[in-house]
């Protein structure tokens, strides 16, 4: 009884279970994807085919660069609703600039400044507006699709410069473009975020914004930079997106990707509130919901029915980290 | 005495975290009288309070209601028991009406289920009119003056038929009118034989309607008596104690030039017209009650808060400060109270958290080299001694004490000439709490100058030079360390004496 003090946490200590818990918390999501993974080739062997595999991570980069930002920005503390809509919106005007200059690079470069201001914005809003980052991004969302609309007169707007189409659809080696533009911004990410001071106060900005303004922190410039961030990444989402099909829909494109990407964060093991979470897991967040999706297909489960067994999954997920 | 008291607490014992914070104290009250509960702060008001209330445990001692043994299990007992309890802050909800909020978790309903409104409004009338006040209703609490919710809650906990109310210093909002009326109403309710025990650091209005007193201080009795015929000065004695060590830990050593000079500094409802002055090596204290506005000054000195008026030279220049990062580049740094709220970052680890204002010092080409932080970490940890296994784990599983340190080492890092402490030893154990003034001082003497702001008396008296005294925003005196007295301060402080200058 009564022993008072040295309640101290000490990882060293030898104990199994205590390790075992450690080891739950911070790679959860490792581990079910493995275990979704193993599931998934015994339950179909053209699961484990290098071109079903490869085509999973083309399926899933588009969403996968939107995710990374979107773990940036939960980190801190906040939420974009908007990547969808910004998603058509740069879409749309980079389709317009590239048929208008013939140049893939202004197109490409009309896109990313699109959809930096766009999030330039949204960060605007945030932090000098002091919106809700809910509310904000919810207006944004509203306002670009409608922009994006309103440009494309509700229709499709096409590539008309040869060439724009290999952003996509070319590879290196055996990997499609897509997918090595998806890695190398999660590698960016990960160095932004662990190995420079922007990192580090967005992570203090998400854990505690008193505390961090009174570290002497600049926390308006940080929030903008994050949304600012995330709409670059929009704008680099959206040229895949249009390169793809060499063109882009300004009512269906991007609809619904801020769910996806907020599943994925979800998954990944990112609190809602911020301050806590990482790059890997939003990662192998992505990549749980690319195989979900590709063994429906490969099981014929009716398109109606994806939905939900998401839903499922993205709920369980929450509930097996809800161990803190 | 010895008769039947309405309520009391027999040798009530309770410790947090082992230390303990009530010591065998013992409380009566008797049927219909006001009671006065004094003592500094942290001398064991609250702790009891709760207790009585059902929200804390005792770990010993016992409790009678009416002569019979009760445990406060939670707080529904205790307000079973006709227990009320209207804390500092107001615990209304102002999106609600009047009657609403009396209403609160007991509504009144039809026999359908439905609110019997009218019924909830005709008792609220009732009773607010027996108090010789008439509000609406259905008006918005939001919409009413302080000293109407003040008396809203009172009303409540007569609708619960309550025979005790406990309020916790129920004057602190309220302008000389109003505490006058609510005088008034106490004394209206002990002739009814409603008791009341009254939490106030102000003498003068304890005088006037209390009947009993009882004085705590180190969680201990120090006297229980009758009000009548005793005197200010006595009971200030006794609340402050002579057997606190007065030992002082700082020497005079010689101060080095201006660092801070702040003159008429103001902000509207917060405080006014502030002028002081901090050299080089000096150790300057501020001290005063709950609502003298000195955090919210130093707040806006460290561009925390915007909206002030007035001066700031730091070594004679004039500087604009409207955000803590520019604060910083101007020289100052300052340690929050409330650590968890306002200075640690729970999810950043020990080492993060010291380097987190001064990044630049860790980076080379825009990126961070952790060989550097963590090297610097262990000079921190050897200078202040941090202790701490593994300074990757995140800082919340430190104790109080080391999360200070690693704050003051955040700002050492930071390298300003300038220090504001707020409330540096709040929830530190004593041994801990020696280290810092022991650090605070020796920074002084490496020539920086230092602020501390203590709601503690004592503390500022053992480690300043000077010492400003606030009451309601205003420094209402200024005292030389060693000539500083606890009594002298706590006059100044409840605003029971006030003068422009003690000293030139």
């Amino acid at each position: 009884m009564a022993n008072i003090n040295t309640k101290e946490y000490s990882p060293e200590s030898p104990n199994m279970k205590s390790r075992m818990t450690w080891l739950w918390s911070e790679y959860s999501v490792i581990i079910a994807f493995v275990i979704i993974y193993i599931a998934a080739s015994v339950m179909n062997p053209r699961f484990l085919d290098i071109n079903n595999q490869l085509n999973i991570l083309m399926q899933v980069s588009i969403i996968g660069i939107i995710a990374l930002g979107m773990t940036v920005v939960m980190l801190s503390g906040g939420i974009d609703l908007s990547v969808g809509s910004v998603l058509a919106l740069a879409g749309v005007v980079s389709v317009l600039a590239l048929n208008a200059s013939g140049s893939i690079l202004v197109g490409v470069f009309t896109a990313l400044l699109v959809g930096s201001f766009a999030g330039f914005l949204n960060g605007l809003m945030v932090a000098k507006g002091r919106i809700a980052s809910f509310i904000a991004t919810l207006g944004m969302m509203a306002g670009a699709r409608s922009i994006a609309l309103y440009i494309a007169e509700g229709g499709s707007v096409s590539g008309e410069v040869s060439g724009f189409t290999a952003i996509a659809n070319s590879n290196l080696w055996i990997f499609d473009v897509p997918v090595i533009i998806f890695f190398v911004m999660a590698i960016l990410i990960y160095v932004l975020m662990h190995k420079t001071r922007f990192g580090r106060y967005v992570y203090a900005l998400g854990s505690n914004e008193k505390a961090a303004m009174l570290s002497a922190i600049r926390i308006d410039r940080i929030k903008i930079g994050v949304y600012t961030l995330i709409g670059t990444l929009v704008g680099i989402a959206a040229v895949i997106e249009t390169s793809r099909l060499n063109s882009i829909s300004s009512s269906s494109s991007g609809a619904q990707y801020e769910l996806d990407a907020i599943a994925a964060v979800i998954i990944g093991g990112t609190r809602m509130t911020g301050g806590r979470g990482k790059i890997i897991g939003t990662i192998f967040g992505i990549l749980i919901l690319g195989i979900l999706n590709n063994m429906m297909n490969l099981m014929n489960v009716s398109p109606h029915l994806q939905g939900f067994v998401k839903g499922l999954i993205i709920i369980i997920a929450v509930v097996f980290q809800k161990r803190e | 005495m010895a008769s039947h008291p309405f309520v009391a607490m027999h040798n009530i014992e309770k410790s947090f975290n082992g230390v303990p914070v009530l010591k065998k104290v013992t409380l009566e009250v008797e049927q219909g009288e006001i009671h006065a509960l004094l003592g500094e702060n942290g001398a064991g008001k609250s702790t009891l309070m709760n207790i009585l209330g059902g929200v804390h445990q005792p770990d010993n001692g016992e409790i009678f209601v009416k002569g019979e043994k009760i445990s406060m299990a939670n707080p529904h007992v205790s307000q079973a028991q006709g227990i009320s309890f209207i804390h500092q802050e107001l615990n209304m909800v102002g999106d609600l009406k009047v009657y609403e909020n009396m209403f609160l978790g007991s509504e009144i309903r039809s026999k359908i289920g439905f609110l019997n409104v009218e019924e909830m409004c005709r008792q609220t009338r009732e009773i607010l009119a027996e108090l010789g006040v008439y509000i609406n209703p259905k008006e918005y609490v939001r919409n009413l003056a302080t000293s109407y919710k003040q008396l809203i809650e009172i009303s409540k906990a007569l609708l619960h038929k309550s025979q005790l109310i406990i309020m916790d210093e129920p004057t602190t909002s309220l302008a000389e009118h109003e505490v006058s009326r609510l005088f008034e109403l106490m004394r209206n309710l002990k002739k009814s034989g409603v008791s009341i025990i009254y939490i106030s650091h102000k003498l003068k209005e304890i005088q006037e309607v209390c009947d009993r007193y009882t004085v705590l201080r180190d969680g201990q009795l120090v006297k229980t008596d009758v009000m009548q015929n005793e005197n200010l000065e006595m009971i200030t004695k006794l609340m402050v104690g002579k057997a606190i060590s007065q030992e002082r830990y700082v020497h005079e050593h010689s101060f080095g030039e201006l660092a801070l000079e702040v003159v008429g500094l103001t902000s509207t409802g917060l405080f006014k017209d502030i002028n002081f002055t901090v050299q080089k090596g000096q150790i300057v204290g501020f001290t005063g009650l709950a609502g003298d506005g000195r955090t919210e000054l130093f707040e806006s000195l460290f561009g925390y808060r915007k909206k002030y008026a007035g001066t700031v030279k730091v070594k004679g220049q004039v500087v604009k400060i409207t955000h803590p990062r520019k604060a910083l580049q101007a020289g100052l740094g300052y340690v929050p109270k409330d650590r968890k709220e306002n200075a640690i970052i729970k999810d950043l680890s020990v080492i993060h958290n010291m380097s987190l204002s001064s990044m630049g010092n860790f980076e080379r080409l825009g990126f961070i080299q952790d060989k550097k932080e963590q090297q610097k970490f262990n000079a921190y940890k050897k200078l202040l001694n941090i202790k701490v296994h593994n300074p990757r784990i995140t800082i919340d599983k430190l104790s109080g004490g080391n999360q200070q340190k690693v704050i003051i080492a955040k700002w050492l890092e930071a390298e300003t000439d300038i220090l504001i402490f707020d409330n540096p030893t709040q929830g530190i154990d004593v041994g801990a709490k020696q280290e810092i003034y022991q650090q605070i001082i020796a920074l002084a003497k490496l020539g920086k100058a230092i602020i501390i702001l203590s709601s503690e008396a004592p503390e500022v008296m053992r480690i300043c030079h000077n010492i400003h005294v606030m009451y309601h925003g205003e420094i209402t005196a200024h005292f030389t360390g060693d000539e500083a007295s606890e009594e002298e301060i706590m006059h100044y402080a409840t605003g029971a004496k006030r003068e422009g200058e003690k000293i030139g």
